[in-house]
């Protein structure tokens, strides 16, 4: 059945007729037809719209007859329902009038890239002064903590070591693996065009020790272990479990925070001394299958190579990579406001903060270490 | 098993509801009702549907869950128009015009562009209504409407309901254990009980709280306990 209205004019006085389903699956079709009424009532003062014809009327073709029928009121013309023998129609289009508020235009102003980069910078002291001032009040619940041990929540911190530490064992160790492999081949294509594919193991030993294998594992760690915990803790605020902890008198910061950093700072260390170890296997491998170079001598020439030195000057910085994950991931869990979209927001935000907070430690720990001569 | 030998009928029109205390069975229920979930035995059957959990197609009701269930990353216009733009080809204007007419319906036409996260709890569950409505259904299910709003904004979401009844003629089954809601609106209902596993009272909510015999009828409705009732000597 098709929708129409039908106008009869009789000088300035118009009688509408809707015809026909006047409902959801004909919006489109009832839409066009009431618009294109309005051109053919010009000189009109009085309307009437007729509702017998009606076939079939819901909260979708009311809603459309309502609006018309304020447009007609609007421009000034009187405008008068007919129920006839559709009294539920008449009724259904006057609870959508009624109901019908009064809505100022909508006003968008369209944002320039500069107005936007202005926006942006603006707030950054903001940011800086948020983190600055999360970094101030752990550092503050520290000693809180030392003070009062039984503020925080101990009993956790077995079963983060377990999900942060072991349960991330196999994904750090087979990206370290990797690493080692990648050096391998790199150090034998490149040192072998000057013969020397003798240095292959010191290559790798120097290259994981003290700079690879502390940042691939930090980076992994970030991207699962930082990920989980913000998440975690975001879903905690969104839904007042942070709140329900302040209420009953504990302080957020150290019953949950403390665990989680302590964990990461004792993990991520054991996390990258496992990691050498692959690489060195990793390495091994993929000399091996390049070269006539034998296990035994490989062996040899990596344990001359491994120095402390070496070693510490990677594994130092790792509770300190640790940490970082740990403050940041945490830190965005608690900005976390609203709902769902929030906490993906902030796991978000976590993980490539954390990601580029390492490498930025690894960095000045390298310069740093550069310049004492280490 | 959580509940055996439901069997009730809804009527057209009416405002039916689901009562029983926590842990009886009401939001099962309710999911099974809504095809969210499928019985062990038995049969559900909506007119012109048949079984819910079978069903695919246009949503022939709708649903209004407990905390609103509102998109939190979408404005209260972009949760409404979310069914229109999955079911129907109405777009642009026609549809901004439909989901401000029912926000406007339920009293929110002013936050249109407003998150959930944005407003109030009764706001989300009257946003959550338009949300139904926004296919025009002839059937709508609540799950516990009233639960956290306080007094003033329980009353005016029970009026809604009643002119969602009345004026659009919407069969209503809601969920609740909000007695005050209940003596309001319902015209039928039934009463769930966790220790029979079934239904143990059904008719019209003023009549059972007068007249039935069933202590745990009778408490429920007098909001009475059994162990005060016995210690009045009642």
């Amino acid at each position: 059945m098709s929708v129409a209205v039908r106008v009869d004019r009789e000088g300035d006085h118009a009688s509408l007729v809707p015809a026909g389903p006047f409902d959801l699956s004909h919006t489109t079709a009832v839409a066009r037809a009431v618009d294109g009424t309005v051109t053919r009532l010009s000189g009109c003062v009085s309307v009437d719209v007729d509702l017998a014809e009606l076939d079939r009327i819901d909260g979708a073709g009311a809603a459309l007859l309502a609006r018309f029928l304020d447009q007609l009121d609007a421009e000034g013309r009187r405008a008068c329902v007919v129920e006839g023998r559709n009294p539920e129609a008449a009724r259904l289009i006057a609870l959508y009038r009624e109901h019908r508020a009064d809505r100022p235009p909508s006003q968008t102003h369209p944002i320039s890239p500069l107005a936007r980069i202005g926006a942006l910078a603006a707030r950054l002291p903001g940011k800086a002064n948020e983190a600055l001032d999360f970094t101030g009040r752990c550092a503050v619940a520290l000693p809180k903590t030392a003070a009062h041990p039984s503020s925080v929540d101990w009993r956790s911190l077995p079963k983060l070591m377990q999900e942060i530490g072991a349960d991330a064992l196999p994904v750090t160790s087979a990206a370290n693996l990797l690493v080692g492999i990648i050096i391998g081949f790199l150090g034998v294509s490149q040192l072998g065009r000057f013969g020397a594919v003798a240095y292959v193991p010191e290559l790798v030993v120097v290259a994981h020790f003290r700079e690879l294998g502390p940042l691939v594992t930090a980076i992994v760690v970030a991207g699962r272990s930082g990920a989980g915990l913000a998440s975690e803790i975001a879903t905690m605020k969104v839904s007042e479990e942070i709140d329900a902890l302040r209420s009953m008198g504990l302080d957020p910061l150290r019953w949950l925070i403390v665990p989680r950093c302590l964990a990461l700072v004792l993990t991520v260390p054991l996390l990258t001394w496992v990691g050498d170890v692959l690489a060195l296997v990793g390495g091994l491998g993929a000399t091996a299958a390049l070269t006539h170079m034998t296990t035994r001598a490989y062996i040899q020439a990596t344990l001359n190579a491994i120095t402390v030195e070496h070693f510490l000057a990677g594994l130092v910085k790792t509770p300190f990579l640790g940490l970082a994950i740990g403050l940041i991931a945490c830190g965005q869990g608690l900005l976390a406001r609203g709902g769902a979209a929030a906490v993906g927001v902030r796991t978000t935000t976590a993980v490539v903060l954390a990601i580029f907070s390492v490498i930025v430690m690894s960095a000045l720990f390298t310069f740093f270490f550069a310049l004492m001569g280490i | 098993m959580l509940m055996e030998h439901v069997t009730f009928q809804v009527e057209r029109g009416t405002i039916f509801t689901i009562l029983g205390g926590s842990g009886c069975g009401k939001s099962s229920l309710l999911r099974y009702l809504i095809g969210l979930e499928q019985p062990l035995a038995g049969r559900i059957d909506i007119d012109g549907v048949g079984e819910p959990h079978r069903y695919e197609g246009v949503p022939p009701f709708g649903v209004l869950f407990q905390s609103g269930a509102l998109f939190s990353s979408m404005t209260l216009a972009e949760n409404l128009k979310l069914p229109l733009t999955k079911w129907t080809p109405i777009r642009g204007a026609i549809a901004r015009e439909l989901v401000q007419a029912k926000l406007d319906l339920v009293g929110l036409g002013p936050f249109a562009d407003h998150l959930p996260g944005e407003i109030s709890g009764g706001m989300k569950k009257r946003s959550g209504i338009a949300r139904a409505l926004m296919l025009e259904p002839d059937l709508l299910f609540f799950d516990e409407p009233s639960a956290g709003l306080d007094p003033i904004s329980a009353v005016e979401l029970d009026q809604l309901i009643l002119t969602l009844s009345r004026d659009l003629g919407i069969t209503i089954v809601i969920v609740t254990h909000e007695l005050a809601s209940i003596f309001l609106v319902a015209n039928h209902c039934i009463v769930l009980d966790k220790a029979t596993r079934g239904i143990v009272a059904q008719g019209n909510p003023s009549e059972l709280r007068d007249a039935s015999e069933i202590p745990f009828v009778h408490n429920f409705f007098t909001r009475s306990s059994p162990a005060a009732s016995t210690k009045s000597g009642g």
